[in-house]
This record gives C-alpha cells, sequence and structure tokens, in this order.
C-alpha cells in the first residue's frame, strides 16, 4: 500500500501515503490558481503603492496619491457644502417671513428637516412633535417662551436649563416638599388650576373650595402664570388656562408639579447643530404647528 | 469514565479535582458577595463533585491491557454529546435574542434576560461550546486514526474535554451575572482566560504526544489544521486577554491595552478567531470526513499545502478590515484589505480541493444526507469567504459595516460552513463511535438537512436584505443633498427581516434538535450487533515508525 | 516548494514552529508600529480622565453588553459626521481599557450622545425606552434606579487603571468613593472636591434624580452623558478641516 496507485477515475497516481484509508493524489495545483494569486497580489501591490500602507519604524508609507481617509473626507464634505450652496445660502441669509412665504424653500425645509428632527429632537418631543410626558407639545400654539421664529430659534441654540452658559432658565418651586404650602392647600389650588382649563372638578374635588384656592393662586403662582394663570413668556411659565399640558392635566400629575416643582431640561444645540440646522429646525417645527391646522 | 482510567490515573485525576476545588474555594472567600465568589462557588463544587465520581469509580478493576490495541474514544463520545447539548442551548439563545430584536417585551424583568447578557452567551455558546466541543471531541477521534495510535494515556483527554467546558460554563454564566470584559469572542474574565491557557497547552501537549507515537511517516492535513487551531488559538488568546484584574477577590479586570492598540489587537483575535477556530479547525474535520464518507481520495495534495499554507500566513493580516474608516490609522486599514483580497485565493482553494475531492462520488451525495451536509458546507465556505473578501473591500465595508449585513455574512458562515460540516461530520463518526451500522434513522438525517438548508438561507436573505437597506437607509440623501432618512426609520424598516429572520432560525434549531433525538436514539438503540471493523484499531505500538510504509 | 513541504510535514516540531513562524508575521507588523509610529494617538492637552462614578457607569455599560448594539466610533464618512458629529479620534479612547468601538448599531452610535439629552431623558428611557421612543427594541433598564451603586472598592478600580497606564493620581485613588458622592449630590459637602480633581467642566449633578444614595443610574447616566467630551480634540479637528457640515 506505501506505493502510489493510480486512481481509475481520474488517472492521476496517489502520494502513496495512506491514512486509515484517506490518500490524496499527486495531481498539481491548478493554473487558474496561480493566475487567481498573481491578480490578487499585482491588485495588492498596486494599492499599497497609491494609499498609505506599509509601516516604517516611526512613520509609514504615505502613498503616491497622497491622500488618507481624513482627506478624502473633507473633500467630499466641501463639494456636499458647494452642491448644497443654492439653497442654504438662500435659508442663511434671508429672514423667517421670507422663507416661510416661500414655498420651494418651505418643501426643502420640511425634507431636510424631518430626519434632522427626529434625529435628535423626536426622542423627547416625539416623531410629529406631538410631545409626551414631561416633554411639550410643539404643534399647539402653547408656546412657553412665545412664538416668534426668533424666540424658538433661541430657544433651540440655548436651551432650557440647560449646561449652555446663555441657557434660558426658568424653575417652578417645589411648595409641597419645600413647606411653602400644606397639603390642604395644595390640593385646594389644583382644584383651582384645574377648573382654569375648563376641567370638571371629579369626586373628591370640592368646588366650594375654589374661592379659597384663587387667594392662594393669587399669592404664590400668579407672580409667574399671571393673575388669570395665562402664563408668562418671559419666565417661561405656562398658560394653565389651555388644554396642553407637559407633566399631565389629571389631579395626581398637578399634584405633583406643585408639591414638587418643575424644571424641565431642553439641550442646548449650539456646538452640535450647526446655525444652519438649527435654522431649518426653527422653520419645521413652526411648520408642524402650521400644517397641522 | 473512571473505568477507563488506570489507577495512577485515578489517583491524578483526585489530585487535580482537589486543587480546582481548592481555587475555587479560594476565589470564593475572596471574592465572598461579588459575583467572583459565585464563581468560586461553582469551581468548587465542580471540583468537589469530579472528586466524588472519580471516588465512587475508584475501586472498579483497572482496564486491561487489551484496551491498548484499540482506540480511546470515551472522551469523543462525550465531547459529541456535549457538543450537541451546547447546540440547541445556545442557539435557542439566539432564537430568543433574534426574537427580541423583532418584540422587545418577549423577555423577563430581570437582568439575566436582557439583550446584551443573552447576546454573547448566544455567541459564546455556538463558537466555544458546540464548534469547540465538536473540534475537541473529532480531533481525538481524527488523529488517532490519521496516526494509527491510541492516545498516549486516558487522564489528558477528559481533561481537556472536561476543563474546557469549565472554561464554557464560567463564560455563559458569567454574563448571565454580569461578568464580561466586553472583547467580542473574548469576552470571559482573567480567571476563566487563565484556566483556558492550562487546559489549552495540555491539549496542544496531547497532540504532540499522538503524533509522536503515529505509524505513518507524514502528518496528514486534517492534523494540520487542527494544529494550527489549537497553537494559533493559544497564541492569540493569550495577547488579546493580558489583563491587571482589580484584585484577586474581583472578577472584573482592565485591559492591558487601550484604544487603538486594543481594537487592533482585539479585531487581530476577533478576525483570526474566525479563522482559526471557526475556519482551520473545522477544515481539520472536512479533510478527514468528506474523503472518508465520500470514498475519495483528496483532489489534489498539493492544493492542500497551497491553501494551508496561504491561509496561516494571510488570515493573521486581515484584521483591521474589521476597523475600515475608523481611528485606526489608514496604512493598516489599507494592509487588512489588500491581505483579505489575497486570502480569497487559498480559501477558493480549499473549497475546490474539497468540492472536486466528490468527483466520482457525486451519485453518494445525492443519496446520503451525511455526505451531502458536507457538500453543502463547502459551498457556503466558499461563499462565506467571497463574501468575506468582499466586505474587506473599503467602499463595501463603509456600506455593510455596523449594520445586518456583518451578521448575514456570519451566519452564512457559522451556520451554512460551520454548523453543517460539525453535524456531517458527527452524523459519519456516531455510528463509527458507537460501533454501529449505521444511524437511527436516515429519514430524519434527511429531515435535518432540509431543515438546516432552508433555516440557513432564510436567515441569510434576510439578513442580506436587512443590512443592505440599513446600510443604504443610512446614506441616502435627499436631492437637496441631506440625509433622507433618521435613524428610527432604518430600525422600523428592519422589523419584517427581524421576524424572518427568527423563523429561519426557529427551523434551525428544529433541525438540530432532530439531529440530537436521531443521535440519541442511535447511541440507545443497539437494533443489530455491535460493529466491530477490523480496520478501525491502531497499528500495534511495537512496530517501528515508518515500517508500514516502507516506501519511505 | 513541494520537495521542501514532503520533508518538513514528517516533522511535528518543526511543523509547529513553521505555523508559529508563518502566522507570527502579520500581527507583529500591524500591531507593534501602532506603539512606535507618534501620529497614531493625537496630542490632546485638555484630555481628562474618568471620574470613578463615570467608570463604574462605563462598567456598568459593559456588564449590561451596550456595546452589543451601541457603537462608539464615527468613522470618517460624510453621512456619519452628518449624523453623529465629528469622526472619532484615537486619542478620545486613549484611557479605555478596552475601548467599546463596537461593532454593530442596532442602535445608534452613542460617541457623542454626551449633552445631547437631559439626565431625566436618560433615566426615563433607560427605564422604558419605549416610553419615549414607542419605535424602539432596546431593552428596559427597570432594575438600575433602585440597585445602589457599590462604590467602596472603586479606589482599586483605579489603582487597576493606573497600572494599565492611566494617569490617576493617589489623591483621586484615595478619594474615589468620596467623589463618587459628591459627583452625585451637588448640594453635598463633597462635591467641590470632584471639580477639583477632575476639572471645572465635569458633570456635577443628581443624575438619577434623587440626590442621596448613589444608584447604579446615576453611575450610567453620568457616563452617558460624559461620551465624546473628555476633550475638545474632535471639535478642533473639524474646525481645523473647516467645518463644512
Ligand atoms: C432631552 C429632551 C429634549 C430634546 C432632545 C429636545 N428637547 Fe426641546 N424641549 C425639551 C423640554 C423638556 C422642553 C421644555 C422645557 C421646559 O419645560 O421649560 C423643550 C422645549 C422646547 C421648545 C420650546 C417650546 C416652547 O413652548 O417654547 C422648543 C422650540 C424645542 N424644545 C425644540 C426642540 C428642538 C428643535 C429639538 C431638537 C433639535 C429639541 N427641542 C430637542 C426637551 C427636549
Ligand atoms: C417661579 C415661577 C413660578 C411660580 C411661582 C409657579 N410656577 Fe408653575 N410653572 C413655572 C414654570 C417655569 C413652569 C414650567 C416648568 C417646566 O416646563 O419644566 C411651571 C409649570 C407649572 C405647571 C405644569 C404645566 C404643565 O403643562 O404641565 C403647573 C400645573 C403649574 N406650574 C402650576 C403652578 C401653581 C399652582 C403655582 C402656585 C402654587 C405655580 N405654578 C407657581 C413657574 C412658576
Ligand atoms: C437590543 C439592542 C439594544 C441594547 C442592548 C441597548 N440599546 Fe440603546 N438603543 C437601541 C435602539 C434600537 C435605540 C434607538 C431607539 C431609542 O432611542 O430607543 C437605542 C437608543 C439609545 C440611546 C439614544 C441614542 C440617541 O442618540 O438617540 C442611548 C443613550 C442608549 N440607547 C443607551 C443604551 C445603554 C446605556 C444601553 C445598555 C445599558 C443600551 N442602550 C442597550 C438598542 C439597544
Ligand atoms: C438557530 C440558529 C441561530 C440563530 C437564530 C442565531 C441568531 C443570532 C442573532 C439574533 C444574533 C445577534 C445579531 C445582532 O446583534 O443583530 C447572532 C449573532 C451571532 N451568532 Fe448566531 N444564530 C444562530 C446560530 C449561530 C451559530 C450556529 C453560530 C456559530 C457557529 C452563530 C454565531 C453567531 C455570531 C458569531 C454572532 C455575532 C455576530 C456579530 O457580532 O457580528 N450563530 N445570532
Ligand atoms: C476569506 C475569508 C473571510 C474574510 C476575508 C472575511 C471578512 C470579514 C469582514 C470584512 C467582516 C466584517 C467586519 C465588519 O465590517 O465589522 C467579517 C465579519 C465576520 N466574519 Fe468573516 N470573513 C471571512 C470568512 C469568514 C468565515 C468562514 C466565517 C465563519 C463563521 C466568518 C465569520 C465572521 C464573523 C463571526 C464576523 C463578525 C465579527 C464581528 O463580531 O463583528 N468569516 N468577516
Ligand atoms: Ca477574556
Ligand atoms: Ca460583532
Ligand atoms: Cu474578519
Amino acid at each position: 500500500m506505501a506505493v502510489a496507485q493510480r486512481d481509475p477515475h481520474t488517472g492521476y497516481t496517489t502520494t502513496g501515503h495512506e491514512w486509515n484509508g484517506i490518500t490524496e493524489l499527486n495531481r498539481p495545483v491548478p493554473k487558474v490558481i496561480w493566475l487567481f494569486l498573481a491578480a490578487t497580489i499585482i491588485f495588492s501591490v498596486i494599492y499599497w503603492v497609491l494609499m498609505p500602507a506599509w509601516p516604517l519604524v516611526e512613520t509609514y508609507t504615505k502613498g503616491v496619491l497622497g491622500v488618507d481617509q481624513r482627506s478624502s473626507l473633507a473633500e467630499n464634505l466641501r463639494i456636499a457644502a458647494a452642491d448644497r450652496a443654492s439653497w442654504t445660502q438662500q435659508i442663511e441669509t434671508r429672514n423667517f417671513a421670507e422663507i416661510q412665504a416661500d414655498d420651494s424653500l418651505m418643501q426643502i425645509v420640511r425634507n431636510t428637516g424631518r430626519p434632522l428632527f427626529e434625529d435628535n429632537c423626536a426622542t423627547c418631543h416625539g416623531m410629529k412633535g406631538q410631545g409626551g410626558h414631561g416633554f411639550p407639545r410643539l404643534t399647539d400654539d402653547a408656546w412657553l417662551w412665545g412664538a416668534d421664529p426668533a424666540t424658538v430659534a433661541e430657544t433651540i441654540r440655548v436651551g432650557i436649563n440647560s449646561t449652555h452658559n446663555e441657557t434660558r432658565v426658568s424653575q417652578m418651586q417645589a411648595f409641597g416638599r419645600d413647606g411653602i404650602l400644606d397639603r390642604a392647600a395644595i390640593l385646594d389650588v389644583v382644584t383651582y388650576v384645574r377648573s382654569l382649563a375648563g376641567a370638571e372638578p371629579t369626586g373628591d374635588e370640592r368646588s366650594d373650595s375654589i374661592a379659597a384656592a384663587a387667594e392662594v393662586f393669587a399669592a404664590n403662582c400668579a407672580a409667574c402664570h399671571g393673575e388669570s394663570g395665562t402664563g408668562n413668556t418671559e419666565l417661561g411659565a405656562p398658560d394653565l388656562t389651555d388644554e396642553s399640558w407637559i407633566y399631565g392635566g389629571d389631579r395626581q400629575s398637578v399634584y405633583t408639579t406643585v408639591y414638587r416643582g418643575r424644571q424641565g431640561h431642553m439641550p442646548h444645540w449650539e456646538g452640535r447643530l450647526s446655525a444652519l440646522e438649527r435654522k431649518l429646525l426653527t422653520l419645521f417645527v413652526l411648520d408642524l404647528g402650521a400644517t397641522k391646522q | 469514565m473512571v473505568a477507563g482510567l488506570t489507577k495512577g490515573e485515578r489517583q491524578f485525576a483526585i489530585v487535580i479535582s482537589v486543587v480546582l476545588a481548592l481555587c475555587g474555594l479560594f476565589l470564593a472567600g475572596a471574592g465572598h458577595q461579588r459575583p467572583l465568589g459565585v464563581h468560586g462557588l461553582l469551581i468548587a463544587f465542580l471540583g468537589i463533585a469530579t472528586v466524588f465520581v472519580v471516588l465512587s469509580g475508584y475501586i472498579a478493576p483497572e482496564p486491561s491491557e487489551e484496551r491498548l490495541s484499540s482506540y480511546y474514544d470515551d472522551p469523543s463520545k462525550a465531547g459529541i454529546i456535549i457538543a450537541m447539548i451546547w447546540a440547541i442551548f445556545a442557539m435557542f439563545i439566539g432564537d430568543w435574542v433574534a426574537w427580541l430584536l423583532a418584540y422587545p417585551e418577549m423577555t423577563f424583568d430581570a437582568a439575566w434576560a436582557s439583550f446584551g447578557r443573552l447576546r454573547p452567551v448566544h455567541t459564546t455558546g455556538v463558537i466555544f461550546g458546540f464548534g469547540g466541543n465538536a473540534l475537541i471531541a473529532t480531533s481525538f477521534h481524527v488523529m488517532q486514526r490519521t496516526c494509527r495510535a491510541r492516545m498516549p494515556d486516558q487522564l489528558s483527554p477528559w481533561f481537556v474535554l472536561l476543563g474546557y467546558n469549565l472554561f464554557c460554563i464560567l463564560a455563559v454564566s458569567g454574563y448571565f451575572i454580569g461578568v464580561t470584559q466586553s472583547k467580542e469572542y473574548a469576552e470571559p474574565e482573567w480567571y476563566a482566560d487563565i484556566w483556558l491557557v492550562i487546559v489549552w497547552v495540555t491539549y496542544f501537549v496531547l497532540y504532540l504526544r499522538t503524533l509522536a507515537r503515529r505509524q505513518e511517516p507524514h502528518i496528514y492535513v486534517a492534523n494540520w489544521y487542527y494544529l494550527a487551531f489549537i497553537l494559533v488559538v493559544a497564541v492569540l488568546h493569550i495577547v488579546n486577554n493580558l489583563a491587571v484584574p482589580v484584585s484577586l477577590g474581583h472578577a472584573k479586570s482592565y485591559s492591558a491595552f487601550s484604544g487603538v492598540q486594543d481594537a487592533m489587537t482585539q479585531w487581530w483575535y476577533g478576525h483570526n478567531a474566525v479563522a482559526f477556530f471557526l475556519t482551520a479547525g473545522f477544515l481539520g474535520m472536512l479533510y478527514y470526513y468528506l474523503p472518508k464518507r465520500a470514498e475519495r481520495p483528496i483532489f489534489s495534495y498539493r492544493l492542500s499545502i497551497i491553501s494551508f499554507w496561504g491561509i496561516t500566513f494571510l488570515y493573521m493580516w486581515a484584521g483591521s478590515h474589521h476597523l475600515h474608516y475608523t481611528a485606526l490609522p489608514h496604512w493598516v486599514q489599507t494592509l487588512g484589505m489588500t491581505f483579505s483580497v489575497m486570502l480569497l485565493v487559498p480559501s477558493w482553494a480549499s473549497a475546490g480541493n474539497a468540492l472536486l475531492t466528490l468527483n466520482g462520488a457525486w451519485h453518494r451525495v445525492r443519496d446520503d444526507a451525511t455526505l451531502r451536509f458536507m457538500m453543502v458546507a463547502a459551498v457556503f465556505y466558499g461563499i462565506s469567504t467571497f463574501e468575506g473578501s468582499f466586505l474587506a473591500i473599503r467602499p463595501v465595508n463603509s456600506l455593510s459595516h455596523y449594520t445586518d449585513w456583518t451578521v448575514g455574512h456570519v451566519h452564512a458562515g457559522a451556520l451554512g460552513w460551520v454548523a453543517f460540516i460539525t453535524f456531517g461530520s458527527i452524523y459519519a463518526v456516531v455510528p463509527i463511535l458507537w460501533k454501529r451500522e449505521r444511524m437511527y434513522s436516515a429519514r430524519l438525517v434527511e429531515v435535518h438537512f432540509w431543515l438546516a438548508l432552508a433555516g440557513t438561507l432564510i436567515y441569510v436573505f434576510a439578513m442580506w436584505n436587512s443590512g443592505i437597506i440599513q446600510g443604504l437607509m443610512w446614506r441616502t440623501y435627499t436631492e437637496s443633498g441631506t440625509l433622507a432618512y433618521s435613524f428610527i426609520d432604518s430600525l422600523v424598516a428592519m422589523h419584517p427581516y427581524y421576524v424572518a429572520r427568527a423563523i429561519g432560525g426557529l427551523l434551525f434549531l428544529i433541525g438540530a434538535a432532530i439531529g440530537f433525538y436521531n443521535i440519541w436514539m442511535t447511541v440507545r438503540t443497539a437494533r443489530e450487533e455491535p460493529l466491530e471493523p477490523v480496520a478501525d484499531r491502531p497499528i500495534a505500538s511495537d512496530t517501528p515508525a515508518g515500517a508500514v510504509q516502507p516506501g519511505e | 516548494m513541494f520537495g521542501f513541504h514532503y520533508k518538513l510535514e514528517r516533522h511535528t516540531i518543526p511543523f509547529v514552529l513553521a505555523i508559529i513562524f508563518v502566522a507570527g508575521i502579520g500581527g507583529i507588523v500591524e500591531i507593534a508600529p501602532l506603539f512606535t509610529i507618534g501620529e497614531t494617538v493625537e496630542e490632546a492637552p485638555d484630555m481628562r480622565v474618568y471620574t470613578p462614578l463615570e467608570l463604574a457607569g462605563r462598567n456598568i455599560y459593559i456588564r449590561e453588553g451596550c456595546y452589543a448594539c451601541h457603537s462608539q466610533m464615527i468613522r470618517t464618512l460624510r453621512d456619519e459626521v452628518e449624523r453623529y458629529g465629528p469622526y472619532s479620534l484615537a486619542v478620545e479612547s486613549q484611557y479605555d481599557h478596552p475601548m467599546l468601538w463596537g461593532s454593530k448599531r442596532t442602535g445608534p452610535d452613542l460617541a457623542r450622545v454626551g449633552g445631547k439629552y437631559s439626565d431625566a431623558w436618560h433615566v426615563a428611557h433607560l427605564d422604558d425606552p419605549r416610553s419615549v421612543v414607542p419605535q424602539s427594541v432596546m431593552p428596559a433598564y427597570t432594575w438600575l434606579d433602585d440597585t445602589q451603586l457599590v462604590t467602596e472598592d472603586l479606589g482599586q478600580h483605579l489603582a487597576a487603571m493606573r497600572r494599565v497606564g492611566v494617569p490617576y493620581t493617589d489623591k483621586m485613588i484615595a478619594n474615589a468613593a468620596a467623589d463618587v458622592y459628591g459627583q452625585a449630590n451637588p448640594d453635598s459637602d463633597r462635591a467641590s472636591g470632584v471639580a477639583e480633581r477632575y476639572g471645572e467642566e465635569t458633570n456635577v449633578r443628581a443624575f438619577d434624580g434623587e440626590p442621596g444614595p448613589v444608584t447604579e443610574m446615576d453611575a450610567l447616566v453620568a457616563y452617558l452623558q460624559i461620551l465624546g467630551r473628555l476633550t475638545d480634540a474632535a471639535h478642533e479637528q473639524q474646525a481645523l478641516e473647516g467645518d463644512l457640515r
């Protein structure tokens, strides 16, 4: 068995070795393998010459093309910016009202703004800007800081209670936790606040206490939310008479709000999004409300 | 199992187990009230349990000298069964995490059952549990047959097999309780890593000792691959796992490398774990069971040489293709890409060598599902290596990286290649090991084959689709030159493919379960007289090496 | 060549040595120069180390396997810098033992998530991702909020990090547990030490919304909020190349 045998099927001889019945044919390597190998090696060598490739001790071969991934990216970004310039310049230079009046520009705002909004804002404000618990709805007219585009743009730039050093600041203190109002007073003012928004008193709410509560409100809340509770856009204090709630308008939620106070945190986007992107988002957000109506 | 050991080996086994139990107790004390303590107790318990197992068989008569005239197959038998248990367990977890990506609520409100902990349970379970045990079991079988020599002793194969499974258990139980290094495919912590080194060195020495006893002067190709698998995995494992533990009482360690150097080391490891664990090892399997089953000579000895050394040399350069466009310097990426392209040649040479070996045996492929498993494995090996080299090209990788395309590629390799060659080899080896004429049911092998093939195709096609869609959505631009889709858009688009993948995975899992049943029944039902093939014996060890092959 | 091999394959030890030699080259050529070529890791004088609370959070991130779904590596590709911000630099993970660049993006890249959301959002999101993002497939991590963070051994963690090359000072190591408390309790007297040791820019807040005992949620959110903000180098690099995003 040690001698090479001829395989009847292929006509080749075996190598003469046998391992528990397994033998090997002594057949040359098919030419195509050598060709294939040569081709991939030639490809590689060309590539090494052109691009950064081989390490030396303290540096490496840079390649005759003189490009690398960073320079290619910079080049791509330059080209992309130039391609976009036709419309980005208009957005950058024209004022809000002009852009809002220009249908074709607004179409671009809608197209480019949506993914931008979904990637950055929708996690808090909802995919359609509908808001969520603790995060205001952006499609209604209830603006904490006012509906003026410049105001909205500023909010986006610096955020609210954010880490930006020009941030907008708005705080409501913890009336219960800090012992400013007792439980009964809070319950009364809760009933009052809910009635401002037109909520019918529920089971255990005493409608007769509303008069007393009005005094508590005037003394403690009106400073921010105004005599009639319509809010103050100077302070970012919400209008309590509309049906729009950030933290919920049911009794429990309003109670928690008054008891623990609120300090919503809206991140700032300067430094993360470019001025152009922020302007697009401002227009997009304002448009969300507009298209809804 | 104890009955097969000599008195001396039994004593040594007790010593080892006691030492292990003491180490466990030490860790349990030092890591008291920390995850390490749990593992310490587990090690101590297993050590003590082993002492009792050995003691319970201690007085059994010693195996006779007769044993030396047969192969020592008990560890291989145990290894096959353990591999199948791991397969079912880990693929069940795989399918579970697949469903989780479609329906994230399908879990318990508990830390151990969250996706991030289950995923490494799946990957470690299939690669190391299923794949590793199958490799160890078959390597024992193959090295004895191709050397025509019995293993040199009875204890070290058991130490390797059981010690290796201790490593796997430490790994997988660790993820459940939050012990992980986070390095993909090397997640186990420092103490498990050290243990694996000990086991692995024993494995290597055992292999060398058996080779030293071989009766044929030339080492067969399958053994080249098994050797490369054992050796290179050892080197990779040691370097990539270098770390400083917080203390001897903490499971947690901090890896020696950081940032970009750590990334390169990790993917040098990760890629070559694929190359030498999931490829070289299984090529060893292929090179024995396929020609054996087909009863054909290897297509070309010289092609085997080219592909073996091509794979061994080129693979080690390719790891940086996992880091294209990252903070890894561009020059390393260039090397990773070009070597990956060259790597296609030896890879296809291996696949071709396997498929062409079937020339003259295609009628068997048609009739024999076991051989068909191996044939399909070789085809998927060709597909996944082609795909791999393609994905390694930087512009292609810019699309595929981070997406499900990679996962599709992984499973073309893992299901189509690794699992298929393993199932094929197991179906080939089980009747031999248990001395049966054939598997319990050929029809069930057939059923398994078709379930596995359908499952693989569904899985891989689903992931190709989702991966490419995902990659494209991330980089699609509106005509205004801004991104067209948000990340969430791409996430929502994945849902149908995730459902399809989970269904494909379920088919594959059912197939594996049927396979396990079939194996179990083969083991249990001795319907015919046990078969004792005369040829399946070592050549008497007093024959001088080489004497059987005077042609040398 | 084949004749040589015909001889080689008869000898186990030479064969083994041949494998080690042939397989060894690639790794050495690709890895060793990463330590010797200076420009591999950029200079960033403002780069700071993780505070003990952030490090603990990082360990939770590892423990929970967040890296299985989230990358922390923005590639040098147009769409990535437009979506996630300036591409990642090597120096940014200089103190990451191990790195967490990731290999799969089931969820978005997190390399620049620090400061992108409020603490409260992270808490809500980790507690129940679908309450804030209905389409999310991320697991809920409900237990972080009510699991007390183990802090007493964090000094040992810093010391181990120092052994692998992270410049923690003796003071940082000695004060690790106190700094953890201080960073999560802005009104406590231990808060000032954090700014002193790790810089004025360090976030000192009740990350989980509740001052007092430090929870795992505090640690994880503190870590998420520092991602991408240990150094400004990436933004500077972007400005250098002309901020065209
Ligand atoms: C981490 C959550 C979060 C993210 C992300 C977020 N916001 Fe906000 N945003 C808030 C919160 C909270 C408020 C309300 C603050 C308050 O209650 O005082 C707010 C308020 C606003 C307001 C003011 C609303 C008003 O009534 O005056 C605008 C406008 C706004 N966000 C737009 C955006 C845009 C555009 C983005 C994306 C670039 C964004 N937000 C991202 C949380 C977020
Ligand atoms: C210092 C100014 C200030 C005072 C005084 C104040 N608030 Fe507020 N209030 C705010 C601000 C600012 C917000 C919005 C906070 C946010 O969005 O995070 C707010 C929010 C609320 C909300 C939540 C609205 C929503 O949409 O969920 C309620 C209800 C409320 N205040 C009621 C009261 C009541 C009742 C009092 C008196 C007991 C009071 N506030 C006193 C500033 C104040
Ligand atoms: C099953 C995969 C998965 C795991 C595991 C996972 N996440 Fe997520 N993550 C997602 C997905 C999908 C999203 C996008 C949807 C969303 O915002 O929830 C996401 C979003 C996020 C975001 C918001 C990113 C952004 O820029 O909008 C953060 C932060 C985050 N995850 C942190 C974590 C942390 C911390 C962990 C571990 C404790 C974790 N994730 C584990 C899938 C996962
Ligand atoms: C029933 C069959 C299987 C199913 C349903 C399955 C499912 C999965 C899933 C859902 C993932 C996670 C993908 C992600 O994070 O998006 C995964 C990852 C993985 N699986 Fe499987 N799997 C199966 C079998 C196998 C087998 C047999 C192997 C190996 C032999 C394997 C190896 C892997 C590897 C290596 C990964 C990690 C991939 C990566 O990180 O890119 N799987 N599998
Ligand atoms: C010529 C052979 C091969 C080459 C060049 C190759 C190349 C690649 C590339 C480019 C990636 C993607 C890296 C990324 O973008 O993150 C990858 C991932 C992967 N491949 Fe291959 N591949 C080959 C063969 C195989 C085979 C046979 C398997 C067997 C299972 C396999 C298993 C994997 C795994 C598990 C991953 C995922 C790694 C991770 O966790 O990210 N590969 N491979
Ligand atoms: Ca490890
Ligand atoms: Ca991966
Ligand atoms: Cu690879």
